[in-house]
């Protein structure tokens, strides 16, 4: 049997390369809206954005669980509508939701993927040591899933994808509904996936600090649409290195206006509610600080702060990331 | 951090191998998740069972019918043990796309057809077995069947056949329905009802015109007239049908119905399956 490592010279390709991808669900639903990106070979690429916003969906068309209404989408080169086998043999995926045969151990789990992935059975073997060892489940493997506690379930979901080495993996808000001890164990195994072998993750999430600290680059989805692209150091320095946050009495809109007006606050600055935020880039916070007295807006508080993913996200969506998700 | 590299060059996709492979894999997983749900197992044995062994002699007494009549019921319950087992099997599929490891299996490298052939492979082994079970017990209560080597070809073949088509009724059920619940709702009018009109328990001569004549419709009642003819010789059924005189003739017209059947529900279901597990 052929081995993941023997690899035939083939034309290169970036790892995923997305084009007008567009998924519209019966009843006319468009979960996303015509979509571009690529990923090159090797890189963390997130997926941020609310609940419903298309990023599972996006994951369900690349792993071909989910078949696009138009656009082309390829994994390795391999068109995931005419090549799904191609595409799915060198990828693998961690579903939102438990996707495990609860009933069989974690070991028969594990076996079934390598199988199915036809990879070699003394590999898979010395594989599903290496990983036991390395995710924590060594103890486990032979008890049925359905003994396992949430985090292990996952740790042993995110061993089974790494079963068959792929080159692609997907993963699909791998810590949602997590306690925040678990979350942070996983986040250090993904984080450990980046230092230790070649493989191109795209993942999806919500939390913001996940994708800051996973990522390569971050994609930001809201609405089915890809609203900005990049690294999160140059998402977060659109935004200038400081911004004043004040939380208004009366309407944010019109306090909003008044500070633009004055020159204190560019197009950037936004509200949410009765908070209103306005990126400093070259003014300092004491001018911006006076300027707002000076302006005469019943504030009730006032505060400097550097820049977060959720600003960014803010400025370009108008919706709190952790409110919409 | 690993090196990020705009391109990259990737092996060529795993070579095509033995198909049974994979399928065989899907085959020994479905019989592992079977055998740790005995309901699965047991549950379609009962009622059959109950019938052959209790029902059966019961009504031979109450009623004085002859000894061949208890042998009639018999093979008569094989026709409620297979749709009950295989519908059974199709709950499978709803739990496991539920809570368990379809999505998996979706995302795997392999034709998603070998998922339900996978399945079936599993299903026709366990109802094998049961008819098989269902048999020897019938011998053990003294219930005499008559066969011949040639009776048994005819035997199995339109079971089998039989149980092919009505595991692709539960599959294909199984896609169409978003719960079990819904499928269990279901079910006893797809695996029970047909069974009392298909000459299950008296010839379909006995029925109403208009259901006598519904009856030749159901591949059941084709499979239950070639199990008779298998098992006991009697090529009674078989006429009720086609009212011809050669019996192979018939039998042969019957297990035609019979192949239909089961090759026109495998690849519906085939079809229903992926358009459902495919958004």
């Amino acid at each position: 049997m052929q081995s993941r490592s023997e690899s035939i010279p083939r034309v290169k390709q970036p790892a995923i390369s997305v084009r007008q991808l567009r998924k519209t669900y019966p009843g006319g639903v468009d979960a996303v809206k015509s979509i571009d990106f690529e990923v090159a070979a090797g890189e963390v690429f997130g997926l941020l954005g609310p609940n419903g916003a298309g990023k599972s969906t996006t994951i369900g068309m690349l792993t071909t669980t989910i078949a696009p209404t138009s656009g082309s989408a390829r994994v390795a080169g391999y068109d995931v509508a005419s090549e799904p086998l191609a595409a799915r043999s060198i990828s693998s995926v961690v579903f939102q939701e438990p996707v495990v045969d609860r009933t069989l151990a974690g070991r028969r789990n594990l076996d079934i993927h390598a199988r199915l992935w036809r990879t070699d059975p003394s590999v898979a073997r010395s594989r599903v040591g290496e990983l036991a060892e390395t995710l924590g489940l060594a103890e486990l493997l032979d008890r049925p899933v359905g003994s396992y506690s949430g985090g292990e379930r996952r740790r042993l979901e995110i061993a089974r994808a790494l079963v068959s080495e792929p080159q692609v993996l997907f993963l699909d808000e791998p810590t949602v509904g997590l306690d925040p001890r678990i979350r942070h164990e996983l986040l250090d195994v993904i984080g450990r996936l980046r230092d230790r072998s070649e493989i191109t993750i795209m993942l999806t999430t919500h939390y913001l600090d996940e994708a800051e600290r996973l990522c390569d680059r971050i994609a930001i989805i809201h609405a089915g649409k890809i609203v900005a692209l990049d690294t999160p150091r140059a998402l977060l320095a659109g935004l200038g290195h400081e911004l004043v946050e004040l939380r208004v009495n009366g309407d944010a809109a019109t306090a909003l206006s008044s500070l633009r007006t004055r020159g204190i606050a560019g197009d950037d600055a936004f509200t949410v509610g009765s908070t209103l935020t306005v990126p400093l880039h070259d003014r300092t916070a004491a001018h911006a600080i006076s300027a707002i007295h000076d302006a005469d807006l019943a504030a009730s508080s006032i505060s400097t702060r550097q820049p977060t993913l959720d600003d960014v996200y803010l400025q370009l969506t108008g919706a709190r990331l952790a409110d919409a998700a | 951090m690993t090196a990020i590299s705009p391109e990259m060059t990737l092996p060529r996709p795993r070579a095509r191998h033995n198909p049974l492979a994979p399928l065989a894999t899907l085959a020994a997983r479905r019989f592992q998740l079977s055998v740790r749900t005995p309901r699965e197992l047991v549950v379609p044995l009962l009622t059959p069972i109950l019938f052959a062994l209790v029902i059966a002699p019961a009504l031979k007494q109450a009623l004085h019918t002859s000894a061949a009549y208890e042998a009639f019921v018999a093979t008569g319950t094989i026709g409620l043990l297979i749709p009950l087992n295989t519908m059974f099997a199709g709950l499978g599929v709803i739990v496991d796309r539920d809570g368990g490891a379809q999505r998996e299996l979706l995302a795997a490298p392999i034709p998603r057809s070998l998922l339900v052939l996978g399945n079936l492979a599993v299903a026709f082994a366990i109802t094998a077995l049961q008819v098989a079970v269902l048999i020897a017990a019938a011998v053990a209560r003294g219930i005499h069947f008559n066969a011949t080597a040639t009776g048994v070809v005819w035997f199995v073949a339109a079971a089998a056949l039989f149980t092919v088509g009505m595991y692709g009724v539960g599959e294909t059920l199984a896609s169409r329905v978003p719960k079990a619940e819904e499928y269990i709702a279901r079910l006893p009018a797809i695996a029970i009802v047909p069974w009392f009109l298909a000459g299950s328990l008296f010839p379909i001569s006995a029925l109403p015109g208009f259901l006598a004549w519904f009856a030749k419709f159901l591949p059941l009642t084709h499979g239950l007239a070639l199990v008779r003819y298998g098992l006991l010789g009697d090529s009674s059924g078989l006429h009720n049908i086609w009212s011809m005189h050669s019996a192979t003739t018939m039998a042969t017209l019957s297990l035609a119905v019979v192949a239909f059947f089961a090759a026109a529900l495998t690849v519906i279901s085939i079809r229903a399956f992926n358009r459902a597990a495919v958004r």
